[in-house]
């Protein structure tokens, strides 16, 4: 009886060995990795290739594959990806840049790397912006301001997964110990990273308190026009209307996301089309991607 | 010291208590914004455009469950009665801690099993992406077995030595009377093993949520994914805010009431056992 059962799982490792060495085999369904609702990398994805649309009463819809895997970690992404040579899913570039277990598909063949998402190419990438009314004027603000630019505040956007802006010469930031109240608000998915930036400005200026509310990019913009928020906070570009009415976006960091597959999948470069229709499972197999 | 016991009963008391209030005071206003009759019986769960619908998770966790039970009642069962009538004493002797152990095992651990092992298998043998009802209800299948067999050993063996004896008398061999005499009159210890492990299987989250893929809509094919209850909470409770969070909660808050429902129906049965 035992050595039966030794036999039959014996067995059954070679069989799972010898297909996994086996040729890829495009026929097969393409195992889609999707994060789970509520995600801000899953926000930022649908919307940015199209898997996001709006229905007739302009609310958002999800149209992410039903059928996909959904797991809630980007390290359960990459594991999930990096086990099935079918896979495809996405994950924030910080996290994948440095991970040897998966490959990073190349987007309208564009390779997602800091570079091509500081020059625009790479098109799954947003940037954070912050929003004022033309050049800031009040003390604090700006000192806040020139905080988030600094060397020390570029330092934590890149901690934050973000592709920081600053370069070599970015200046270091010095406190200036002001007192008062920042007040910042805006896109839900920058809040994360300017509460980070208001801890480590606090850190440096203990009499300074900043304040950060989200209420989403277009509120955002409206505060800093009509000085609700001293700065505002958007996760698009401005609009030529919000530019006309005075506002001046800065990018503070682009977050960039990647499309990953396993080492083994012969798949090196997807149209942003292609993408869309994979996670809306509109595609469901390999090989009908190239017709 | 009396003190003590009482004060150690109360702590009990008080988490059970606690544990309730919280889950209530914090679940049900959530319904006071979204009907009851529409989060409980609708199909669609599409948070971020404030439709909630936990139907297909609440017949996820019960098709599961049903999978895992049937895998785990027979083999269970089977085990218990080898282990209570047919086995030598030395095989017993290895079996118990065996089966201890098997339930000592963390989840977490289950799912690494689970999706290292068992779902590549499925994929490659059956095709799909590996993450299945299959695999959840293989899985429960063997996370419930301790609880089958631990109690359904101890119902065997506390059935009287004269119902054996007896039908031996009468001319029945010895398997003949452990099936037809001892297992009936074990009957009822068996069921309630088994609600215990329902109760398991459907409260379970870690092993699932690693192997089951996790779609949020109506299960049906065993080779496709599926969302239980559990599932949907754990898995969506990090990043979710306002409505989309109380919803969460207040699926906690089905489950908590499915589970107290399947706990009284395991006291309804003991007590019927008694009477007996």
């Amino acid at each position: 009886m035992k050595l039966r059962k030794i036999l039959a799982l014996v067995l059954a490792l070679t069989a799972i060995t010898a297909v996994a060495l086996a040729e890829f085999d495009a026929s097969r369904t393409i195992a889609v990795v999707s994060r789970e609702e509520g995600s801000g990398t899953r926000g930022a994805f649908i919307e940015l290739t199209g898997i996001q649309t709006k229905n007739a009463e302009g609310k958002d819809v999800d149209n992410t594959y039903i059928e996909a895997d959904f797991v809630n970690g980007t390290s359960l992404v990459i594991t999930t990806v990096s086990q099935n040579e079918y896979a495809i899913g996405y994950a924030s570039l910080s996290s994948v840049v440095h991970n040897d277990t998966v490959k990073m598909v190349k987007v309208n063949g564009v390779e997602a790397s800091t570079e091509n998402i500081l020059n625009n190419t790479y098109p799954i990438a947003r940037p954070f912006n912050v929003v004022t009314k033309g050049e800031l004027t009040d003390e604090l603000a700006k000192d806040f301001y020139a905080f988030i630019m600094s060397k020390e505040g570029q330092a934590v956007v890149a901690e934050d997964g973000l592709v920081p802006v600053g370069n070599d010469e970015t200046p270091s930031y010095t406190a200036s110990g002001l007192k008062g109240v920042v007040v910042v608000g805006g896109s839900t998915s920058v809040a994360p990273v300017m509460e980070l930036l208001g801890e480590a400005y606090t850190a440096l200026n203990p009499e300074v308190e900043v304040d950060v509310q989200s209420t989403g990019s277009s509120a955002g913009v409206t505060g800093a026009l009509d000085g609700t928020y001293m700065i505002g906070m958007a996760s698009r570009a401005l609009k030529d209307s919000e530019i006309e009415a005075g506002a001046l976006g800065t990018a503070i960091g682009i977050d960039g996301i990647a499309v990953i597959a396993a080492p083994q999948n012969p798949v090196e470069d997807l149209s942003l089309e292609q993408v869309r229709q994979i996670f809306t499972g509109e595609v469901t197999t390999w090989d009908a991607l190239n017709k | 010291m009396r003190g003590l016991f009482l004060a150690s009963a109360c702590v009990c008391i008080l988490a059970v208590g606690t544990i309730s209030a919280f889950l209530l005071i914090n679940g049900l206003p959530f319904f006071t914004k979204y009907p009851a009759g529409q989060f409980i019986l609708g199909a669609e769960w599409a948070p971020l455009r404030d439709v909630f619908g936990i139907l297909p998770m609440i017949v996820g966790s019960f098709y599961v469950t049903l999978g895992a039970l049937l895998l785990g009642a027979p083999i269970g069962i089977l085990t218990a009665i080898l282990m209570s009538r047919f086995a030598s004493r030395p095989v017993v002797k290895i079996m118990k801690p065996v089966v201890a152990l098997l339930a000592g095992i963390p989840s977490v651990v289950y799912g690494f099993f689970g999706v290292m092992l068992l779902v590549p298998f499925v994929r490659e043998t059956f095709g799909g992406t590996g993450k299945s009802v299959l695999v959840a209800s293989i899985l429960l299948g063997i996370m419930i077995l301790p609880t089958i067999i631990q109690t359904a050993e101890a119902a065997l063996n506390a059935v009287p030595q004269s119902y054996y004896e007896g039908s031996l008398a009468l001319g029945a061999t010895h398997e003949g009377s452990v099936f037809r005499a001892i297992l009936p009159a074990a009957r009822p210890g068996i069921i309630s093993g088994l609600v215990l492990g329902i109760g398991r299987a459907i409260g379970e989250t870690m092993a699932i949520i690693m192997v089951a893929g996790n779609n949020p809509r109506m299960p049906g094919d065993i080779l496709k994914g599926v969302r239980t209850l559990t599932v949907n909470v754990l898995m969506e409770m990090g990043y979710a805010a306002d409505l989309h969070r109380e919803s969460l909660i207040a699926t906690g808050v089905v489950l908590f009431i499915i589970v107290m429902a399947i706990n009284f129906l395991f006291s309804f049965i003991n007590r019927r056992r008694v009477q007996q």
